[in-house]
């Protein structure tokens, strides 16, 4: 009797130490902060990980309109007036190193994380 | 019992696995070269791969090193001829191809330039007059450096500075290292050089920014790179400033001045690090127009994202997918 429970105990701790490494291997960042810039300039910070449902922001350009949908882990560019739609092309944001640009309305969307958005920078000394 | 031991055996593998995928990154930072220099590589021998490549490129230093009196350059230089390592002929040897294929552009004799600029770490920076600089200019190109066998002779008043190739070398020394050691996912940086062996461990590519020249703390573009050195020259790097003008580090052996070409800063994508130091500079020195005709000759060697003083952005056809800006930018075609 005392076994089983030994064996319920251990299964219990295999099953939470596995679901751990999964959503570790999974989800190797937790920064899920994102910059929202136009024309240079910082226009919002969205944490994807908070919000709830989904949420439109829109933004004006010298092309027209576009349409930033962020969901809850998730952001992309819904629809935009600009003549190339690389922006929608593009997807969901995905890494630190390929942010969402729109080049006619100068819009970029990226994640913020502490030493810029690369793994790597070429030309700075340090 | 049984299944308890069963158990008690998965859950030991679990947590050999858990920690092997935590423990198998390995980061080091140190300094050589005048520089910082960081690796970071992910594996099982990442932490001996790591630590060997410290040790080659302390010793790499050893032998280039234009100031360590020990040093096989500065041995070359004070004695004006040496059987040097197979490393620094090697490397000497590059260059002079390097400088051939640049028509000069890239030259490793400039060191008495830089001298009387005073970039050296113990000298002061100022600004030459005419007639200095055209008495230490006979004595500068890669044409007085002879090579015989595995002697190495200079000309009596010329020395020379690997210091725009060592780099680049090193970071190539070092991508060999973690390949011996079985390593498919690392980057490299040394003082800017930055070299990514293979992808990020999840199999995505390396993201490596351009630094913007202006303002080194903004970025004006990303390049996604697998297995490429991507280095970056540029005048904001190191210059000191006097009346109101600045002078930056990277002289131009024609005119025994910092190069005034039209370029604010010059990054190359290579799959050769050494190539890839040694263009930086030499296109920095040659400017957009030439740059074109050396890209048209060789767009399998190399990429190139240019940055001119008015700002505007070139980037080689070759990089179309892999760079990405907020910024507009023009494409040179091969
Ligand atoms: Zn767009």
């Amino acid at each position: 009797m005392k076994n089983r429970i030994w064996i319920i105990i251990f299964s219990v701790t295999v099953l939470v130490c596995t679901a751990v490494w999964i959503g570790l291997s999974f989800f190797p960042s937790p920064s899920k902060i994102v910059g929202i810039y136009q024309n240079g300039s910082l226009v919002e910070k969205v944490d994807l990980t908070a919000q709830t449902g989904e949420r439109s922001i829109e933004l004006n350009g010298d092309y027209g309109k576009n349409i930033i949908s962020v969901t809850h882990g998730r952001i992309e560019m819904k629809s935009a007036d600009c003549p190339d739609k690389l922006c929608v092309k593009h997807g969901e944001l995905k890494s630190a190193g390929s942010p969402i640009v729109c080049l006619p309305n100068r819009i970029v969307i990226k994640f913020e994380n502490q030493s810029g958005s690369a793994d790597a920078e070429a030309g700075a000394l340090l | 019992m049984k299944s308890l031991r069963i158990i008690c055996a998965f859950l030991l593998l679990i947590a050999v696995f858990c920690s092997c995928s935590l423990d198998s990154k390995y980061s080091s930072e140190f300094f050589a070269m005048d520089t910082v220099m960081s690796v970071t590589a992910c594996g099982k021998q990442s932490e001996t791969a790591v630590n060997a490549i410290a040790d080659e490129i302390n010793r790499l230093d050893r032998l280039f090193s234009v100031q360590n009196k020990n040093s096989e350059i500065f041995r070359l230089n004070s004695e004006k001829q040496l059987n040097p390592s197979d490393e620094t002929l090697e490397l000497i040897t590059r260059s002079i191809e390097i400088s051939s294929m640049t028509d000069g552009a890239f030259d490793i004799t400039t060191e008495p330039l830089s001298r009387i600029w005073g970039f050296y770490s113990g000298l002061e920076n100022r600004v030459p007059s005419e007639k200095e600089i055209k008495a230490v200019l006979p004595s500068v190109g890669a044409e007085h450096i002879k090579i015989d066998g595995s002697t190495v002779s200079l000309d009596k008043s010329t020395s020379l500075d690997l210091g725009a190739i060592a780099k680049g070398y090193s970071s190539g020394r070092a991508a060999k290292i973690l390949e011996e050691n079985g390593i498919s996912s690392a980057l490299i940086s040394l003082g800017g050089n930055v070299r990514a062996v293979g992808t990020k461990p999840d199999g995505s590519p390396w993201s490596v920014a351009v630094t913007d020249p202006d303002n080194s703390s903004e970025q004006i573009g990303v390049l996604s790179v697998k297995d490429r050195a991507v280095v970056t020259s540029g005048g904001y790097q190191r210059y000191f400033e006097t009346n109101g003008k600045r002078y930056h580090h990277i002289i131009d052996a024609e005119t025994g001045c910092p190069a005034q070409s039209g370029l604010k800063s010059v990054t190359i994508v290579s799959q050769d690090d050494t190539l890839a130091d040694a263009l930086s500079t030499a296109i920095f020195v040659m400017g957009l127009q030439k740059a074109e005709t050396l890209y048209n000759d060789n767009n399998d060697l190399f990429g190139a994202v240019l940055i001119t003083d008015s700002n505007e952005i070139y980037i080689t056809e070759n990089l179309k997918d892999s760079f990405s800006s907020y910024h507009s930018y023009e494409v040179i075609k091969a």
